[in-house]
């Protein structure tokens, strides 16, 4: 079986995004293309795999070929991978999976939303539409409202509480500070996130990660040609991905996600690694109870634990057990849905490369995970990278 | 047709008040303004209907079809509760023939009769005085949020979405299987096979097991207009007795906090409107000691 790896990375800063559509995704490419090591030039380009929910105002169709065509891409077979905010984790996957089959030698990952260039009453149209809509729409949930829901059942099922959703949302501010791309560059206090204005009872505004605009680029090659390019790939080890019912109440259990705990169980067996290999892992952190899941779904914490993990500090960089959203997360660095995914491998590509912002830089990094979640965690898709072959 | 002032036992059923007789039901919304009846935040004359065709039918009355003016949702109270609604049509070629008249007054009351029967006014207890800025409001909501113009510009459910889900969100038609409930019906079960349709209406008694109240600016745009003037929207992710779970809106929850274990009542109420529709579903009601 072909080896894939990573031979180049890049984003635009997420945020409220003065460029467009096409000006965002010719960003991020380019500065993908610019992190290849040796020369690298988009005709080499055989597919590409594009994640977008396509919420902003430009384009809802055949979102890839546009795209594609603004950044010397024409003519590449390309495509728009729609699975929530698990867009671009899925896309990343393909892209690796074409690369696998022997069909392409060097692909294109990547993802994009435009989500600030609504209308406040169109934006919230948008809100909650990856959501089961027949039942839990009329029911007048979006996505902060079914995390609330499964926050106060973890509370109740394992004694939980706010405080340690809090710790999490103080980390990941902390963490995404010195990030040159986060959306929120902001240090907060815990009495400052433990105050924040009730958005869902009990999530408040600090649990809650923002609407960002961004796009992210990951560019992967076979084994067999990544030397053309680097002599210092990044090898993505393992792959894994698992879907749910889309509705909650479907669920066996709304306090653990069965989608992630498959992706991951595949990916640590894909990859050959055990969650104590893992030096850092970028979390779905929609929400800070989504991360609270996570950490327990993804064996960082033992079930029910993930409150704990929390509160004793296990996942702060160069401090605990593993570094959790080194980046900030969607919490801090921002949540461009679609762009989400490949931006968390944006994040695992340069901390594993060792050019990260010096203070940010997890010491000894090898090997790193993402973790990208579509919706309430209908979909999820793992991917470890490692310096190691 | 109201002749005399009488006094009989308020009835509190479904978040309204009612007084039922041999040959009657009345029943009315508990909101009044200005000594008027006035309909809550959810409600109109066909959830009253409703909530009366159920409330005669827990008192043994059997009830097969009703005469109605064409002021109530007839395939809405039909879907409910299994009577057949009867309306005349304009050009008055349809016969009322029913043996029971649904009367609509002005305000927020309804009567259900035996035809043509003399009915007794009643003074219920337990009123309460609405906030005239709020019924206002929550009014002119209603209004915008019924124009056909209003329409859905992202996620949407559209009317024959609804439809389809109707008898298992207004009456909680689910299906059996292997001797479980499931709910809401689904096509195949977890193993790919067929599941038999949906025939058995779950019983009503479910328990909270989450629920969150959603700040006015996270709500649905379906409820954009009218999440703000209620301060934001309840629901509650309930267990229902016979196993399945589902999440439902809380009714009139201005000042309740719902705990998890509490049990709860389904009532029908309005969900919301787009292009000049409403989409009727189940809400839930608190069942307090």
């Amino acid at each position: 079986m072909v080896d894939v790896a990573v031979i180049g990375a890049g984003q635009t800063k997420y945020g409220n995004h003065p460029l467009g559509l096409k000006a965002m995704w010719a960003e991020a490419a380019t500065n993908a293309f610019n992190s290849v090591d040796n020369n690298f030039e988009a005709k080499l380009v055989d597919e590409a795999f594009i994640g977008s929910v396509a919420f902003g105002g430009a384009q809802l169709g055949n979102t890839a070929a546009i795209l594609t065509e603004h950044s010397g891409m024409k003519g590449c077979s390309v495509r728009r991978v729609e699975n929530a905010c698990a867009s671009s984790g899925f896309a990343l996957r393909d892209a690796m999976m074409a690369i696998k089959s022997g069909e392409a030698d060097i692909v294109v990952a990547g993802g994009i939303e435009k989500m600030n260039d609504l209308s406040a009453e169109r934006k919230r149209y948008w809100l909650g539409v990856s959501g089961d809509t027949e039942w839990e729409r009329l029911a007048g949930l979006t996505f902060p409202g079914t995390y609330a829901l499964m926050a106060r059942r973890h509370f109740h099922e394992y004694n939980s509480n706010h405080d340690d959703l809090v710790n999490i949302s103080v980390k990941n501010h902390m963490h995404g500070f010195e990030n040159e791309v986060a959306h929120i560059r902001k240090e907060v206090s815990f009495e400052k996130a433990a105050g924040g204005f009730m958005v869902a009872d009990p999530l408040t505004l600090y649990d809650c990660c923002p609407t960002s605009d961004g796009a992210s680029c990951v560019i992967l090659a076979a084994d067999h040609v990544v030397r053309e390019f680097t002599d210092d790939p990044i090898w993505l080890k393992g792959s894994g991905a698992g879907s749910d019912h889309l509705a909650l109440h479907d669920r066996h259990s709304i306090t653990q996600m069965s989608a992630t705990q498959k992706a991951v169980a595949q990916a640590y067996k894909s990859s050959g690694l055990s969650v104590n290999d893992i030096d850092l892992a970028e979390v779905h952190d929609c929400f800070t109870i989504a991360e609270l899941m996570a950490t327990e779904d993804l064996g960082f914490a033992n079930r029910g634990e993930g409150g704990i993990f929390a509160r004793e500090g296990r996942g702060r960089r160069n401090e605990g057990d593993v570094a959790i959203n080194p980046s900030g997360g969607l919490k801090s660095k921002g949540h461009p849905l679609g762009a989400t995914g490949t931006g968390q491998a944006v994040e695992v590509f340069k901390q594993l490369k060792g050019i990260v912002e010096p203070a940010r830089q997890i010491r000894d990094a090898e090997v790193g995970m993402t973790h990208n979640v579509g919706g309430s965690g209908a979909t999820c898709a793992v991917h470890i990278f490692g310096r190691d072959r | 047709m109201m002749d005399e002032v009488i006094e009989q036992e308020t009835i509190v059923w479904k978040g309204y008040l009612a007084c039922f007789g041999n040959d009657s039901c009345v029943i009315q919304s508990p909101w009044i303004l200005d000594g008027d009846c006035v309909f809550g935040a959810d409600s109109d004359h066909t959830t009253l209907a409703v909530a009366a065709i159920q409330l005669m039918q827990s008192k043994g009355c059997n009830l097969d079809s009703i005469n109605a003016l064409p002021d109530v949702e007839a395939s809405i109270i039909t879907m409910t509760t299994g009577v057949e609604i009867v309306q005349a049509s304009e050009d008055e070629t349809v016969e009322l023939s029913a043996d029971w008249d649904l009367c609509i007054s002005d305000d927020a009351r309804v009567v259900i009769c035996k035809k043509d029967s003399d009915l007794e006014l009643w003074q219920p207890e337990g009123t309460i005085e609405v906030d005239a800025d709020f019924h206002q409001e929550i009014t002119s909501a209603w209004q915008k949020e019924c124009n056909p113009n209003h329409v859905s510009q992202g996620a949407y459910i559209s009317r024959q979405q609804y439809d389809e889900g109707a008898a298992a969100r207004l009456k909680l038609l689910g299906q059996e299987l292997d001797g479980k409930m499931i709910w809401p019906p689904r096509q195949m079960d977890d193993n790919g096979l067929a599941i038999p349709q949906a025939s058995t209406s779950l019983h009503g008694e479910a328990t909270v097991e989450s629920w969150t109240k959603l700040a006015p600016a996270g709500a649905p745009s379906e409820f954009s207009f009218r999440a703000p003037i209620l301060g934001g929207i309840t629901t509650v992710f309930v267990r229902f007795k016979q196993g399945p779970r589902g999440v439902f809106l809380l009714v009139d929850d201005e000042d309740n906090n719902p705990q998890i274990g509490d049990q709860v009542q389904f009532v029908t109420r309005r969900i919301y409107a787009q292009e000049a529709f409403i989409r009727y579903g189940l809400k839930c009601q608190i069942v307090k000691e």
